[in-house]
């Protein structure tokens, strides 16, 4: 009954009560709601304490320390040790691997971006598009152990991408073997693969577009072409940057696909920061570098990301 | 007016890049149907000569299916429950309880967000192995195997989400607060009201949330990975089906490969097809795909 003393006002800071029994009440009322609150938060906040700041922390500890495994009594700090020897005596990390990162990530926006725009804009035009968006969505729901395995077998030499080129009388191409396409050939992959959330982003996009804008132009004589880079584009920007960041993001941290199909080989040739560390840990046990590996894959997603919002932003003031 | 040029090329377009998409599906089905001999030889073959079942019944026994599947389900199931039920409590204590320090946990909530799960692979793990006193730890998770024991470390990572505690609470901001004061006056505890009320007026984004993270968790495949190299036990339907195409002769055995892909896409597929518009909707407002 008391909570009937509790009014729906906007809350200040949690001071002094006001004096009097109405008062007495709703601090009491008050008292509870916030028991309640952190009660049903504790899952949550439980959770994040155990399993994001301590790891965070742990992760943090491991990156500037010597550490053999098994006894946690032996962690021993060093300083920036592990960093240094990322990008020092012949090290891989920043080249092929770290550069293999970036051009992967490039190379799946660019992509992605690309054949998005593209189909996004002849799907407005169609009907239909309930049909479109499900097929197109298809690898996005699937695991990428399928979506790996399938795409492997079919550069093969007897496989569907080979059989293709055979078959308009070129020559087999060994997609996955040859250092100089293997880059490529899992770029086109991770592409194929999210092409689809791609696609609704910017139709979604094109939508909010009124139609009356692109009657105007068409009336003052602007052909197709002209409409599209000089109204579509510009309005489609927030859209644009949106698939930009993320498919970005996605692509310098994700290293399932690559694990699937290639292992990082041959060689190092399609082998990525965050597959470096997984196999610095788990595969030689290296556990410092490997997290130090991991902090400056880390601070390359936020500066390409800070990077590309601070293009955009400029890029939206010049227009 | 322009809507109506060049249907013909558009058609084009979006039917070349549909087959593209899907070919690579129809490819691994009929794959699956190949018998010996006829997957990875010259000429390539799209159509297999005979739609036999070998292949399926290869799979399932080599790739010992029922525990598989029993892994998946029972690690999907827990994941989904746990990440609706965390997100419903934390998402109504942060839009529709007042209590001191409400906007520091949703700001703790927000900065989850911002850490790539890359990250966390190394030091969960490692707190998993050296969980205390479980799998033959002492105090100082020393001597045994920690959690890795348990099919819970494969589930442990992702029972609680940042995006769906943010998602649901964008939404239960828009609930009329009016309907919950009702129910308190009548003398509900706040668990009856968000069990009562809240919940069932939340259902849109607690299906769409619940679909995303079933086939995240259905699709895992780098923890459920490392879990499994540690306890063998432990394998899900992508780890199996991976395991046996590394440690089998390719040429061979690509198409049992395949059957066992097509057995662990096709629960998710379906759902996807009954279901799209909400998980649609959650790739939308998540955009992490």
């Amino acid at each position: 009954m008391v909570n009937v003393l509790t009014p729906q006002t906007p809350e200040r800071a949690p001071g002094p009560a006001p004096a009097g029994p109405a008062g007495h009440g709703r601090r009491r009322a008050r008292h509870r709601q916030t028991a309640v609150a952190y009660l049903f938060l504790a899952p949550a906040l439980l959770f994040f304490a155990v399993f994001l700041l301590l790891p965070l922390g742990f992760a943090l500890l491991l990156s500037v320390s010597h550490w053999t495994g098994f006894d946690l009594g032996a962690i021993d700090p060093v300083g920036p040790d592990n960093f240094g020897a990322l990008f020092t005596g012949g090290s891989t990390f920043l080249v092929p691997v770290l550069t293999n990162t970036l051009l992967f990530a490039l190379g799946t926006v660019a992509l992605a971006l690309t054949g998005s725009v593209v189909v996004a804009t002849c799907v407005d035009r169609l009907r239909f598009q309930g049909l479109w968006r499900t097929l197109y969505f298809l690898p996005i729901v699937t695991t990428v152990v399928a979506v790996g395995n399938v795409w492997k077998y079919m550069y093969e030499p007897g496989g569907l991408a080979n059989g293709v080129l055979n078959a308009l009388g070129l020559g087999s191409v060994a997609f996955l073997q040859d250092p100089d396409t293997a880059l490529p050939s899992v770029v086109a992959v991770q592409a194929w693969a999210s092409l689809g959330s791609a696609i609704l982003v910017l139709t979604a996009g094109l939508k909010s577009i009124p139609a009356s804008y692109h009657e105007a132009a068409a009336l003052d004589g602007a052909g197709p072409g002209t409409v599209f880079r000089c109204i579509t584009l510009p309005l489609l920007r927030p859209s644009l940057l949106f698939v930009c960041v993320t498919q970005f993001l996605t692509g310098l941290q994700s290293f399932a696909l690559i694990t699937v199909m290639t292992r990082g080989g041959p060689g190092d040739a399609t082998n990525v920061a965050a597959l470096e560390m997984y196999r610095r840990a788990f595969d030689y046990g290296d556990w410092g570098t490997a997290s130090a590996a991991a902090f400056v894959l880390f601070a390359v997603v936020l500066v390409v990301t800070l990077a590309q919002l601070w293009i955009f932003r400029r890029a939206g003031e010049d227009a | 007016m322009t809507r109506r040029r060049l249907p013909w090329l558009s058609y084009l377009v979006v039917v070349t890049g549909a087959v593209l998409t899907v070919v690579p599906f129809l490819d691994m089905v009929m794959t699956s149907f190949k018998g010996p001999g006829e997957a990875g030889t010259l000429p390539y073959r799209f159509l297999p000569k005979a739609f036999a079942l070998s292949n399926y019944r290869a799979a399932l026994h080599q790739l010992n299916l029922p525990v598989l599947f029993r892994n998946s389900v029972v690690v999907t199931a827990v994941i989904t429950a746990s990440v609706l039920l965390t997100s419903s409590l934390a998402g109504y204590a942060l839009a529709k309880l007042r209590f001191p320090g409400r906007d520091l946990v949703f700001r703790l909530v927000l900065s989850t967000m911002m850490f790539p799960p890359f990250l966390f692979l190394i030091p969960r793990f490692l707190i998993l192995v050296h969980w205390p006193l479980a799998g033959g730890n002492d105090l100082f998770g020393r001597g045994g195997a920690g959690l890795t024991v348990s099919i819970a470390a494969l589930a442990v990572p992702f029972l609680v989400n940042g995006f769906g505690i943010f998602l649901t609470r964008q939404f239960m901001l828009s609930l009329p607060d009016e309907v919950l004061e009702a129910a308190r006056i009548d003398g509900a505890g706040e668990f009856t009201v968000w069990w009562r009320i809240v919940l069932p007026q939340t259902r849109p984004v607690l299906v769409t949330l619940g679909l995303l993270t079933f086939v995240d968790a259905w699709n895992e495949y780098i923890w459920a990975l490392l879990v499994s190299t540690a306890n063998p036990d432990l394998m899900t339907l992508p780890v199996g089906v991976q395991l046996l195409r590394d440690h089998v002769d390719p040429a061979r055995t690509m198409p049992v490969v395949m059957a066992g892909l097509v057995l662990s896409v096709l629960p998710v597929l379906v759902l996807f097809l009954l279901l799209q518009k909400h998980y649609i909707r959650g790739v939308m407002l998540s955009g992490l795909k």
